[in-house]
């Protein structure tokens, strides 16, 4: 029992430390957050940034997703060095994680709690809002294991390409939703950093 | 006695000839002194494509950018820690081997495809790959495919003479799929009879298909499908028997990419000078002395990423997500990214 213990203690300390993100406690204002702001749907993606199938070799099978957060990518695994391209948003300095989830659970224009960490530096946010155009997780969100974090939506469509977020990874409606048809609850979720100096 | 005189200097004459033109003979086939002469010129002498966007091209004032003109500016930073030492020299496509052996250049970095009858044949060394290219098609957004193996009956335009005809040819009938060759002299042609719909497809090397892309009316109505159907490895090139010179150049290369690998860009290099990682510390010079070996400082490598960059960003500012060109880094992303960039250690 006390192995058991132990052996859940240091698994969930593992993970503790693989999720870990340095958490600054200063108050600051999140470029990336504006609750309220209805997302303006004419808002052309430059083309960089655009759903694009690209050609990806990898050793995961189809149907996994990888997001290699430097390059700001979600790539969904199509199997015969191929793979859909998404751009992102991501999390801005100290707020990036790495490593292997699942999704756990899919919502449509989900509500939004901002978890306690996030009201901690950003009081003024809402304690919650209700899904819908004017919600920062916008269209679609896919949540990350047991985390705080999800790939979501967005109503600010011009932060695709930049590092804003507290830790999530957001795409613009459009794709979330062509993202959220694609993959079921259970897909292996694979975050990859640049290294560390 | 006069006569054995003569004689005897008859010999030491032509032994004196001999030596003389034997050692001119080894001197130009076994020249070793190219990182002496190019010290010497205090310039690196970089031959490059005339102008082809993304990889070199001046502009109005004879300034030359691009992913080819980065790399000599890579080497020109490791040698003399300052990347606008380089003369470029702009060569066209047919005479770029012999200009090379001529010593015209130090390095042809002019998107030259490495293959085994032009090492051999031009007696030339093509020491590591810096970008896999490789024909592929362009189709309108509009019919909807994202596999080459979906083309079955469609019209396919190329340009006559080139080896991306044949390549179309295999590639169609390897896979057993039916399509019709318009084939046109030249490329703006080619390119033409694209736009006006006498094809529904159109094939070259992909760089080159991104390129024609920015050229027509909506860029974005048209796909480059994410396959390559040959390989196009495109790579620096120097003479053979110049080991020293061959070696930095080799490991200019291998120095950008491992750069990236470890994380260490133009930005953050003073950073990556305090690290305790060992990796980092042998590239950036703070560990050992590897450049000595090269006959280069301790901190080539950290000169190349500080004035040039690693290769992610060499590649994205003048060919990716930074460029107009906006080629997806595909097969040239590292090997643990998803392509196949791959470089030795340095240790």
């Amino acid at each position: 029992m006390t192995g058991f213990r132990s052996l859940l203690a240091a698994s969930l300390t593992a993970l503790g430390l693989l999720l870990s993100p340095s958490l600054g406690l200063a108050q600051q204002y999140d470029p990336g957050d504006e609750p309220g702001l209805i997302a303006d749907d004419s808002y052309a993606l430059p083309s960089q940034w655009r759903r694009q199938m690209v050609f990806f070799r990898t050793n995961e099978p189809p149907g996994t997703i990888i997001v290699q957060t430097s390059e700001r990518y979600l790539y969904l695994v199509q199997g015969n060095g191929r793979a859909l391209r998404y751009g992102i948003g991501v999390g801005r300095e100290g707020f990036q994680w790495q490593g292997l989830l699942r999704i756990s659970r899919k919502a449509e224009w989900p509500d939004w709690v901002p978890p306690a960490e996030m009201i901690e530096r950003q009081p003024y946010l809402p304690r919650f809002m209700a899904g819908g155009p004017g919600n920062p997780l916008g269209a679609r969100a896919l949540y990350l294991g047991a985390t705080i974090y999800r790939i979501h939506g967005t109503n600010r469509p011009d932060t695709i390409g930049t590092a804003v977020s507290s830790g999530c990874f957001r795409l613009v409606n459009a794709d979330v939703t062509d993202l959220y048809d694609r993959v079921p609850v259970g897909t292996k979720v694979v975050v990859r950093q640049r290294p560390e100096l | 006695m006069l006569k054995r005189t003569f004689r005897t200097g008859l010999a030491i004459g032509l032994a004196v000839a001999t030596a003389i033109a034997a050692a001119a003979i080894t001197y130009e086939r076994y020249d070793t002194k190219t990182l002496k002469r190019t010290i010497r010129r205090d310039a690196v002498l970089c031959g490059v494509n005339t102008g082809l966007p993304g990889f070199s091209i001046p502009d109005e004032k004879g300034n030359w950018t691009g992913f080819d003109v980065d790399f000599c500016r890579a080497v020109a930073a490791a040698i003399f820690d300052d990347p606008s030492k380089v003369t470029f020299v702009a060569l066209d496509a047919n005479d770029r081997f012999k200009e090379l052996q001529s010593r015209k250049v130090d390095i042809l970095s002019r998107n030259s495809t490495w293959s085994m009858a032009r090492e051999t044949n031009y007696d030339l060394y093509f020491p590591a790959v810096a970008y896999y290219d490789g024909a592929g098609f362009m189709i309108p957004a509009s019919r909807n495919i994202d596999s080459a193996l979906d083309l079955d009956g469609s019209k396919v335009c190329v340009q006559d003479g080139t080896t991306t005809k044949m390549h179309v040819a295999d590639f169609f009938r390897t896979n057993n799929l039916k399509y019709e060759e318009v084939k046109e002299p030249k490329l703006d042609e080619v390119v033409k009879a694209y736009q006006s719909g006498r094809c529904n497809a159109i094939s070259a090397d992909v760089s080159q298909l991104y390129a024609l892309r920015l050229n027509l009316g909506k860029p974005a109505d048209h796909v480059i499908l994410p396959d390559l159907i040959s390989k196009e490895p495109l790579a620096p090139v120097v003479r053979q028997r110049d080991d020293d010179w061959m070696m930095i150049v080799k490991w200019t290369m291998y120095a950008m990419i491992n750069a990236e690998e470890l994380g260490i860009t133009s930005k953050n290099i003073d950073q990556a000078l305090k690290s305790t990682k060992p990796d980092v510390m042998r590239l950036v010079g703070t560990e050992s002395n590897y450049g000595e070996q090269l006959g280069l400082p301790r901190d080539w490598a950290a000169r190349i990423i500080r004035h040039v960059g690693n290769y992610g960003e060499v590649y994205e500012r003048n060919v990716g997500s930074e460029s107009k060109l906006g080629i997806p880094r595909g097969i040239n992303q590292l090997w643990n990214a998803g392509g196949i960039q791959y470089a030795p250690p340095i240790r």
